[in-house]
C-alpha cells in the first residue's frame, strides 16, 4: 500500500502531504483560537443617604439626658429603634475575645498566658500589656484597666460591660482576688478594689463609627481617668452637642427642639467612612488637597506600623513623605482608596441585604444569585456587626467568620485581563492575587519591638523596616519593603503565598507556666528614682557619656544581659530569660493597580526569586537567640530562621515553599551535571573517532568505489525529519534559557516559555502525521529489527563503527531503500521515537496542562518530579544530537548523508 | 518532475512557515490602545527664509513694510482680510430666537472687561492685525494696512502703540528682515495682554506661557510647541476659536486631531471621555502662576480715596478680585453659545445677566463637561430701557480723562446707537471664557476623588445629574438619567 503512495510522482506527493498537514494544523488553529473576550462589569453600588429622623439622647434608665444630667447610654437612645442588644451581644468588635476565654494556653497562639484569642485576654507586643489570667501572682492588667488602656481602641460592649462569666460587672460582687473588680495600684503594686458602680462601664458606642468626627480626645481622657460612663457621651464633645468643663458636662441645648430630640442638623448619622475604620486600624487620609505627612514608624496606628499599609487615594508622589524616588511614585498608595470604596463595600455587615453574597463554596451548582435576603427594614433593626472578613494572619478571634469576605475574584475579572500570562491556572493555584498585586510597601513599618530594655517613656526598642536614618524624624529616606511570600490558606482551604511582614518581639519570659515579665517589674529592674539604674548606665552607656541614648539600649553583650537578669530576679522572678517571637501579619490592603503589579517573570523565575526570598528578621539578637513563630497563624512558617554573618536574622521561606517547583528557580543540580557530563563525554568520543578516522584515511586513502545515485528518502520524509530537526533544537534552545533564565538575561522569559509551548505542538503534531505515514505506508517496518538474527547483525555493525572504519572497509549493512536503517539505527531510533520522545511529550503535556488535569499531574508527583524527568531526557536529546550529526559523516561521503536527507538522492556503492 | 538541486529550497521554506505562523498567531500580542504617535500630527515647520538679504528698506511707516511684503507674497493681504483677526467681526449668524442674522465680534460687541471698543479704537486697536484703526471709518479694504509684523516678528521689539502704530523707537527695517514663522511672543503679546494686562482676561493664556515650565503647560513647556502648532494655520486662516467672542465650534482644534481619542490604557478612564471633555481632567486649575481677574467692579471707579493697585483698584477701572491657581467651574459645552448678549437687548437687572453662556446640556449627546473661567462684573447699564451700555474711556471726554459716567455713557451710546436715557447704573453680569490652555502633564491629571465622592469638586446636581455617577451611574446609563 505504501508503494502506492510512493508511486506518486514527487511533486504530487509533495502536495497531497503539504495540504494535509495544513489542513490539520489549520483546523487546530481554529480549535484553539478560543479567547475569552471579556466586557468590563458595571456594577453601580448604592449608597445610602443619610435619612435619620431626629431622637432623644437617654440615659441608662431610658430617660432623656437634659432631663436627668446622666451620661447618654446608646443602647437605650439608638435602642429605641435598632436592636442594640442583638448588635452587641453579635459582635467580634464589642466581644474581642470576651466570649471565647480558654485556660491560660488554650488558644491557638499557644501563649501560655493567653486566655483568649482577641485583644481582651492575649498578648501583643506594641502594647506589651496583658490581661493577667486569674491566679497570677504578678498582676499586669485587670479588666478595669484593660478597659483604660486598650479601651481607646475598642468599640465598647463585650468585655467593657460583661464580666467574664457573663454577668453585668456592675452587678458582680466584690471579692479581694478577683481580677475583674479589683485594679493593680501603680504605685504600690496592690490590688485594689475598683468600684463599678461608681465609674460605670462602657457601651457599645455607636458615635463611634456612625457619626464623622468622633471625639477621639475627649473619649480617651474619659477612659483613662476611669470614668467609663461618660465615655460615650464625651464622644459627642468634638461636634459642640455637649461640653465638658472640669468633671460637668453640659448639654448645648440650642440643638435640640421643644421635644428634646436632638435635631437632624446637630448630628450626623452615617455609614462608618474610612476615616471612622483608620481611627483604630491604620492610617487613612481622604483628604486629596492635603499632602499626607506620617512617621512610619510612629505607633498610633496598629495597621500601619505593623505592615506599612497606609489607605489614601492622594498619589504618592503628592504626599508630603520623603520616599526613595518619589517623582516617579505616579500611583496612590490604594488603588481602591483612589477609586473611592469605602472598607465597608467590602467588609460589609454580614446580613446587609445589599452586599451580601452566598459564598462559592456553599452556593448550589444550580444558582448563580439568589436575591431573597433580608428587608431593608429588618436590616436596619437587626444589622449584625459581624463584618466580613479575610483571613489575617494577626487576628485570631471568631474564625468561624474567616473568608467570609468577597475575594478578589469576586469583583475582577482574571482571565481576560491576565491573558499576557502563560499558565495563568497554575499561578493562581501558587500565588495569591496579593502577591503580585502588593509587590512593594513604600512607607516603612516595624521589624522589632525590643522590650528587653526600655526607653524614655516606657517604650521597647524599635527597628524599622523600610526607612534609613532616624526613623523619629520626617528626614528619615523612606525605602520601602518587599514583603515576604509566606503560603497562606485562602477562601478554599488552598495554600497559596501572599504578602507578610513579619514582626520579631524580643521581650523577658520568666516562671513556669512561663510568663512574660511585666512592665511594672521591667520598669522595676531599669528605674531607681525616676531615672535609669546607675548599673544600667554602667553597662549600657557605650560611649561614656553618663546619659543613655535609644541607640545604646539593646542587650549585646553577656554582660549586659546578665545584669539585667540579675535586677529581674532580685525582684522575685524566677529563671528570667530572653525570648524572642515572630508574629506574622497580613498585607491585603495598598493594592497596585496593573501598570504597578508584578510582571516582570525574572522576578520569581530565576536565581533569585521573590518565592524564596528571605526577610530581615531583626538586626541584632539580644541574648544572642533564635525568635520562634507564634503558633495559630494558620501560614505555613516552615522555613528556616537563621543568623546570618553580621548577626542579622533573617528568615528562609524556601522550604515551606518545598512543594513548588518554579521553572528557571528550582532545579536538580546533579542532574544537570550528569546530563552535562553526558552531552561531554558523547563530544570527546565523537571528536576522537573522527579525529581518528582523518587520520587513518591520510594514511592509506582509500579507494573510491563506483557508485550510483539512489533516490533514498522522500519529500515527505526529509519534511517530517527537518521539521522534527528544527523543532527539537528550538525546544532545546528555549528549554535551556527557560532552565536558567539568568544566564540568558536578554531572552524574555515570557516569549521563551511560549515558544516552547508552540513548538512542542507542531513537534507533537508533526510526530503524529508521521506515525500515521509510517504506518499507512508501511515504511514502520524499517524501524522493527528482524528478530533473527540480530543480535549478530548489531555485533558486526558495532565492530564496523569502532575497527573497519578506520580501515575504510565497507559498511557491512549497505543502505537500500528497502532497508534504511542498520542494526544500531534501529536500536536507537526504536528507543528514541518510541520511548523518549513520547516521554519527553507527556511530561511537557502535563507539566503544561497541571492547570487542566491538576490531579493527573499531581498523581504522578507534580512538578518536583516531571521536571527533572523532563529535563534529563532534554540532555539526552541533546547528546543524541552530537552523536547523530557526526554519524552522518559515515556515509560514502562526509556529506553525502546529509546531502541525501536535503535532496533526497544519495550516493550508494553499486 | 525533473529533480532539480535546489528543490530542497522549497521544503526549507515549507518548514520555516510551519515554525513561524503557529508562532505568529499564538502570541498573545499586547494590545495598546495608544495607536498613532501623536507627532505624527504635529505640522511640520517649513524651513526658515532669511529675509535679510531680501528686504531692503529703509522704511518709515508699517503700511510701508506691507507694500513691501505684497511684493512677493502678493495674495497673503487678501487672506489675512478674510480672518477674523483682520475683521474683528464674525461672519453674519443665526441666533436661536433671533429674527435676523448678526455678526458678533471685538468690533461691535461688548464683553464684560473693558466693555466695547466702539469710541475707544485708538486705544483698544493697538492689538488689531493692522494700522490706522483709530475711528469708525477704517478702510478695511486696503491691502497696505495689514499689519505683517505683528505676527511674524522675530526680534521681540516690534511694539504697536494706539491705532495699531508701531511706536517710536521700533526700527522696522530690522523687524521686517527678520520674519520667520510667528512664535509664542508674537502671539503672546496680544493674547496674554488681553483686559489690559498680563493675565486679567483669559485665565489660561498669560505671560508664563513665553518660557513655561513644563509643570505649568506640558505642550508649550516640555515639547516647546508654538501656538501655530495647534492653531494650524493655512493661508492665514488660524485655526481655533472660542467663545469669548465666536458663536460656534467651526474651525475649531481639538486635542484628538493630535491625540487618539481612547488614549487611556485603563478602561475606567476611557469610559469618560464621551462625557469629559480632555480638558476637564487635564487641566485641574488655571491661572497657575499669575493671577487672573475674576472680579471687576466698574462702580467704584473714579474715586480718588481708595489706594491705587493693579491687583485690587485703579482710578480708571474700579475693583477688582484677582484669583490664583483656581478651580474651574464646570459645566456642559457643545462648543456653541446658549446666549450671546448683543447690545440693545434687554436686560433684567435683578438677574446675572450672561454675556456669553455656554451651549450643551446633559441629554445633547455631543455636549462634554467642560471647564471655565467665569468672569463677573458690575458694569454700567440703563436703568430705564434695561440695556446694557457701552462707554467711552478712551480719549476726548471719555471717562478715563473725565471721569464722568453720565458723559462717557452718553458720548458711548451715540457713537454705538443705544438709546440712553440719562438714567445709569450697575449691574451684574457673567462672562464664560474655555480654559484650554496650561494643560498639565499625564501624571497631574485629575485623580477619582478629586470630582467624585463627598470631597469632589463637581456640582452634580447643577450638571443635571440625580447624584454623583459614581453611585447613580452616568447620563447614558439605564439605571440612571433618564431625560
Amino acid at each position: 500500500m505504501g508503494n502506492q503512495i510512493t508511486r506518486l510522482s514527487k511533486y504530487n506527493k509533495l502536495l497531497l502531504i503539504t495540504g494535509i498537514s495544513f489542513l490539520i494544523i489549520l483546523g487546530t488553529v481554529l480549535l484553539t483560537q478560543g479567547v475569552v473576550w471579556a466586557s468590563p462589569g458595571q456594577e453601580k453600588t448604592e449608597q445610602a443617604s443619610p435619612l435619620h429622623p431626629s431622637f432623644p439622647f437617654l440615659d441608662e434608665d431610658g430617660n432623656n439626658v437634659l432631663e436627668t444630667g446622666y451620661p447618654i447610654s446608646t443602647m437605650n437612645t439608638c435602642g429605641a429603634c435598632h436592636d442594640t442588644g442583638f448588635i452587641s451581644d453579635h459582635s467580634y468588635h464589642a466581644s474581642v475575645g470576651l466570649n471565647e476565654i480558654t485556660q491560660p494556653g488554650g488558644t491557638v497562639t499557644e501563649r501560655p498566658w493567653d486566655i483568649s484569642p482577641g485583644v481582651f485576654g492575649s498578648w501583643n507586643s506594641i502594647e506589651y500589656r496583658y490581661l493577667s489570667p486569674q491566679g497570677d501572682d504578678r498582676v499586669d492588667l485587670t479588666t478595669p484597666a484593660w478597659i483604660q488602656l486598650y479601651g481607646l481602641r475598642h468599640v465598647g460592649g463585650g468585655p467593657a460591660m460583661y464580666a467574664r462569666n457573663g454577668e453585668l460587672l456592675a452587678d458582680l460582687p466584690y471579692s479581694s482576688t478577683s481580677l475583674e473588680t479589683n485594679i493593680v495600684n501603680p504605685v504600690t503594686g496592690k490590688l485594689e478594689r475598683w468600684d463599678w458602680n461608681k465609674s460605670g462601664t462602657v457601651e457599645m458606642n455607636c458615635f463611634l463609627c456612625h457619626t464623622p468626627s468622633p471625639d477621639n480626645v475627649a473619649r480617651a481622657d474619659a477612659l483613662q481617668s476611669g470614668n467609663f460612663k461618660w465615655v460615650n457621651t464625651s464622644t459627642l464633645i468634638g461636634s459642640g452637642i455637649v461640653s465638658i468643663s472640669g468633671e460637668t458636662y453640659t448639654w448645648n441645648e440650642s440643638l435640640f427642639d421643644e421635644n428634646l430630640e436632638i435635631l437632624p442638623d446637630a448630628i450626623q448619622i452615617q455609614d462608618p467612612t474610612n476615616n471612622n475604620c483608620g481611627a483604630c486600624h491604620g492610617l487613612v487620609h481622604d483628604n486629596v488637597e492635603d499632602p499626607l505627612v506620617t512617621l512610619g514608624c510612629s505607633p498610633e496606628r496598629w495597621s500601619t506600623i505593623t505592615t506599612g499599609q497606609i489607605i489614601s487615594p492622594q498619589k504618592m508622589s503628592n504626599s508630603g513623605m520623603n520616599l526613595a524616588n518619589k517623582e516617579t511614585l505616579n500611583r496612590s498608595w490604594d488603588v481602591h482608596a483612589e477609586r473611592l470604596l469605602n472598607c465597608v463595600d467590602c467588609h460589609y455587615s454580614i446580613n446587609n441585604p445589599l452586599y451580601y453574597q452566598e459564598s462559592e463554596t456553599t452556593r448550589p451548582d444550580h444558582l448563580l444569585f439568589d436575591p431573597r435576603r433580608v428587608e431593608i427594614g429588618e436590616y436596619l433593626e437587626k444589622p449584625l456587626h459581624q463584618f466580613a472578613r479575610g483571613n489575617s494572619a494577626q487576628s485570631y478571634v471568631a474564625p468561624e467568620l474567616n473568608n467570609s469576605m468577597r475575594t478578589c475574584e469576586s469583583c475582577h475579572e482574571v482571565g481576560s485581563t491576565h491573558d499576557w500570562l502563560p499558565y495563568l491556572e497554575s499561578h493562581l493555584d501558587v500565588l495569591s492575587c496579593e502577591s503580585c498585586h502588593i509587590p512593594q510597601m513604600y512607607s516603612s513599618g516595624n521589624q522589632v519591638h525590643d522590650w528587653t530594655v526600655l526607653l524614655p517613656g516606657d517604650l521597647p526598642r524599635r527597628e524599622c523596616r523600610g526607612a534609613e536614618g532616624d526613623v523619629n524624624t520626617m528626614g528619615s529616606l523612606l525605602v520601602g519593603f518587599e514583603p515576604v511570600l509566606i503560603p497562606s490558606p485562602d477562601v478554599e482551604g488552598n495554600m497559596r503565598l501572599a504578602p507578610h511582614n513579619l514582626i520579631t518581639t524580643w521581650f523577658w519570659e520568666y516562671g513556669d507556666p512561663p510568663r512574660p515579665v511585666i512592665l511594672a517589674d521591667l520598669k522595676a529592674a531599669y528605674y531607681e528614682n525616676g531615672d535609669y539604674h546607675p548599673g544600667i548606665i554602667l553597662r549600657f552607656d557605650e560611649n561614656s557619656d553618663g546619659e543613655l541614648t535609644a541607640d545604646e539600649m539593646v542587650i549585646d553583650s553577656q554582660a549586659k544581659e546578665d545584669f539585667v537578669q540579675d535586677r529581674l530576679s532580685l525582684l522575685g522572678l524566677s529563671n528570667p530569660r530572653i525570648t524572642g517571637e515572630i508574629q506574622p501579619y497580613s498585607i491585603n490592603h495598598d493594592v497596585a493597580s496593573a501598570d504597578w503589579a508584578l510582571d516582570d517573570c525574572t522576578a520569581c523565575h530565576g536565581d533569585e526569586s521573590r518565592i524564596t526570598q528571605p526577610i530581615k528578621l531583626a538586626a541584632t539578637s539580644p541574648g544572642g537567640i533564635l525568635p520562634a513563630f507564634v503558633s495559630g497563624t494558620e501560614r505555613n512558617l516552615a522555613g528556616e530562621i537563621e543568623f546570618s554573618e553580621d548577626g542579622e536574622i533573617y528568615y528562609y521561606p524556601a522550604a515551606a515553599a518545598k512543594s513548588l517547583y518554579v521553572f528557571g528557580h528550582n532545579r536538580l543540580a546533579w542532574l544537570d551535571w550528569i546530563g552535562l557530563g553526558l552531552c561531554a563525554v558523547v563530544f570527546m568520543g565523537v571528536m576522537t573517532h573522527g579525529g581518528l578516522r582523518i587520520y587513518f584515511s591520510t594514511r592509506k586513502p582509500t579507494s573510491l568505489k563506483p557508485t550510483k545515485k539512489v533516490y533514498m528518502y522522500g519529500a515527505y520524509e526529509r519534511m517530517w525529519h527537518w521539521l522534527q530537526t528544527a523543532a527539537i533544537v528550538i525546544l532545546i534552545l528555549t528549554g535551556f534559557i527557560i532552565h536558567r533564565p539568568d544566564s540568558f538575561a536578554f531572552m524574555d522569559f515570557r516569549n521563551m516559555v511560549l515558544v516552547h509551548n508552540i513548538i512542542a505542538a507542531i513537534l507533537a503534531v508533526n510526530a503524529f502525521l508521521s506515525l500515521f505515514f509510517h504506518l499507512a505506508t508501511g515504511e514502520i517496518q524499517q524501524y522493527i529489527p528482524r528478530p533473527r538474527g540480530f543480535f549478530d547483525r548489531t555485533f558486526v555493525q558495532i565492530k564496523y563503527y569502532l575497527l573497519g572504519i578506520f580501515k575504510g572497509e565497507h559498511h557491512p549493512f549497505e543502505k537500500t531503500t528497502d532497508k534504511k536503517l542498520n542494526p544500531l539505527q534501529q536500536i536507537t531510533y526504536f528507543g528514541l521515537l518510541n520511548v523518549l520522545l513520547p516521554l519527553q511529550g507527556i511530561t511537557g503535556a502535563l507539566m503544561w496542562g497541571l492547570q487542566r488535569w491538576p490531579n493527573l499531574a499531581q498523581r504522578l508527583g507534580g512538578l518536583p518530579i516531571l521536571a527533572p524527568f523532563h529535563t534529563i531526557i532534554a540532555w539526552l536529546f541533546a547528546a543524541f544530537l552530537i552523536l547523530h550529526i557526526y554519524l552522518t559523516t559515515t556515509g560514502h561521503t562526509a556529506v553525502s548523508s546529509i546531502e541525501a536527507m536535503i535532496t533526497g538522492w544519495e550516493d550508494i556503492e553499486s | 518532475m525533473k529533480p532539480s538541486k535546489f528543490n530542497w529550497i522549497f521544503g526549507a521554506v515549507f518548514i520555516l512557515f510551519i515554525i513561524i505562523i503557529p508562532i505568529v498567531i499564538f502570541f498573545p500580542r499586547v494590545e495598546n490602545s495608544i495607536s498613532s504617535d501623536p507627532w505624527d500630527n504635529v505640522p511640520l515647520k517649513v524651513p526658515h527664509t532669511d529675509h535679510s538679504a531680501i528686504i531692503e528698506g529703509p522704511f518709515e511707516t508699517g503700511p510701508e513694510v506691507t507694500r513691501a511684503c505684497l511684493e512677493c507674497h502678493e495674495d497673503t493681504a487678501q487672506e489675512i482680510m478674510a480672518t477674523a483677526h483682520w475683521t474683528w467681526e464674525s461672519k453674519p449668524y443665526q441666533l436661536e430666537g433671533r429674527d435676523n442674522t448678526v455678526t458678533v465680534g471685538k468690533k461691535n460687541s461688548i464683553n464684560n472687561f473693558c466693555i466695547g471698543i466702539q469710541g475707544n479704537w485708538p486705544s483698544c486697536t493697538s492689538c488689531h492685525a493692522g494700522y490706522g484703526w483709530e475711528d469708525a471709518n477704517f478702510d478695511f479694504s486696503q491691502e497696505e494696512l495689514v499689519d505683517c509684523l505683528a505676527c511674524h516678528d522675530n526680534t521681540g521689539t516690534y511694539v504697536k502703540g494706539l491705532a495699531g502704530i508701531p511706536v517710536e523707537g521700533v526700527n522696522l527695517l530690522e523687524v521686517a528682515q527678520s520674519v520667520a514663522t510667528p512664535t509664542r511672543e508674537n502671539c503672546g503679546s496680544c493674547h496674554f495682554n488681553g483686559g489690559g494686562g498680563n493675565a486679567v482676561k483669559h485665565g489660561d493664556l498669560d505671560e508664563t506661557l513665553y518660557f513655561p515650565p513644563s509643570n505649568v503647560d506640558i505642550h508649550m513647556g516640555e515639547h516647546d510647541f508654538m501656538c501655530t502648532d495647534c492653531h494650524q494655520t493655512e493661508s492665514h486662516n488660524i485655526m481655533g476659536r472660542s467663545i469669548s467672542v465666536s458663536l460656534d465650534d467651526e474651525n475649531q482644534i481639538y486635542c484628538i486631531d493630535c491625540h487618539s481619542k481612547e488614549l487611556h490604557e485603563d478602561d475606567r478612564i476611557n469610559a469618560h471621555v464621551d462625557s469629559v471633555a480632555c480638558q476637564t481632567c487635564h487641566i485641574p486649575n488655571a491661572a497657575t502662576r499669575d493671577a487672573t481677574k475674576m472680579y471687576w467692579d466698574w462702580s467704584t471707579a473714579g474715586s480718588d480715596e481708595i489706594e491705587e493697585s493693579v491687583h485690587t483698584y485703579l482710578k480708571i477701572k474700579g475693583s477688582f478680585v484677582y484669583e490664583g491657581n483656581f478651580t474651574p467651574i464646570y459645566r456642559w459645552y457643545n462648543g456653541g453659545v446658549a446666549e450671546r448678549y448683543i447690545l440693545g437687548d434687554m436686560i433684567d437687572p435683578d438677574q446675572l445677566v450672561h454675556i456669553n453662556l455656554p451651549a450643551g446640556n446633559i441629554t445633547d449627546n455631543p455636549s462634554k463637561i467642560f471647564p471655565f473661567k467665569v468672569h463677573v462684573a458690575k458694569q454700567p447699564y440703563d436703568t430705564v430701557n434695561n440695556i446694557l451700555l457701552q462707554p467711552k474711556t478712551f480719549g476726548e471726554g471719555g471717562f478715563w480723562t473725565e471721569f464722568d459716567w453720565d458723559l462717557a455713557l452718553q458720548l458711548g451710546s451715540d457713537i454705538t446707537g443705544l438709546d440712553y436715557s440719562g438714567q445709569y447704573g450697575f449691574t451684574e453680569t457673567d462672562m464664560y471664557w474655555p480654559t484650554t490652555h496650561m494643560v498639565r502633564a499625564a501624571t497631574e491629571a485629575l485623580t477619582c476623588d478629586q470630582c467624585h465622592g463627598p470631597d469632589g469638586r463637581m456640582d452634580w446636581e447643577s450638571l443635571g445629574y440625580y447624584g454623583d455617577p459614581i453611585d447613580w451611574g452616568g447620563r447614558f446609563q439605564s439605571n440612571s438619567y433618564q431625560p
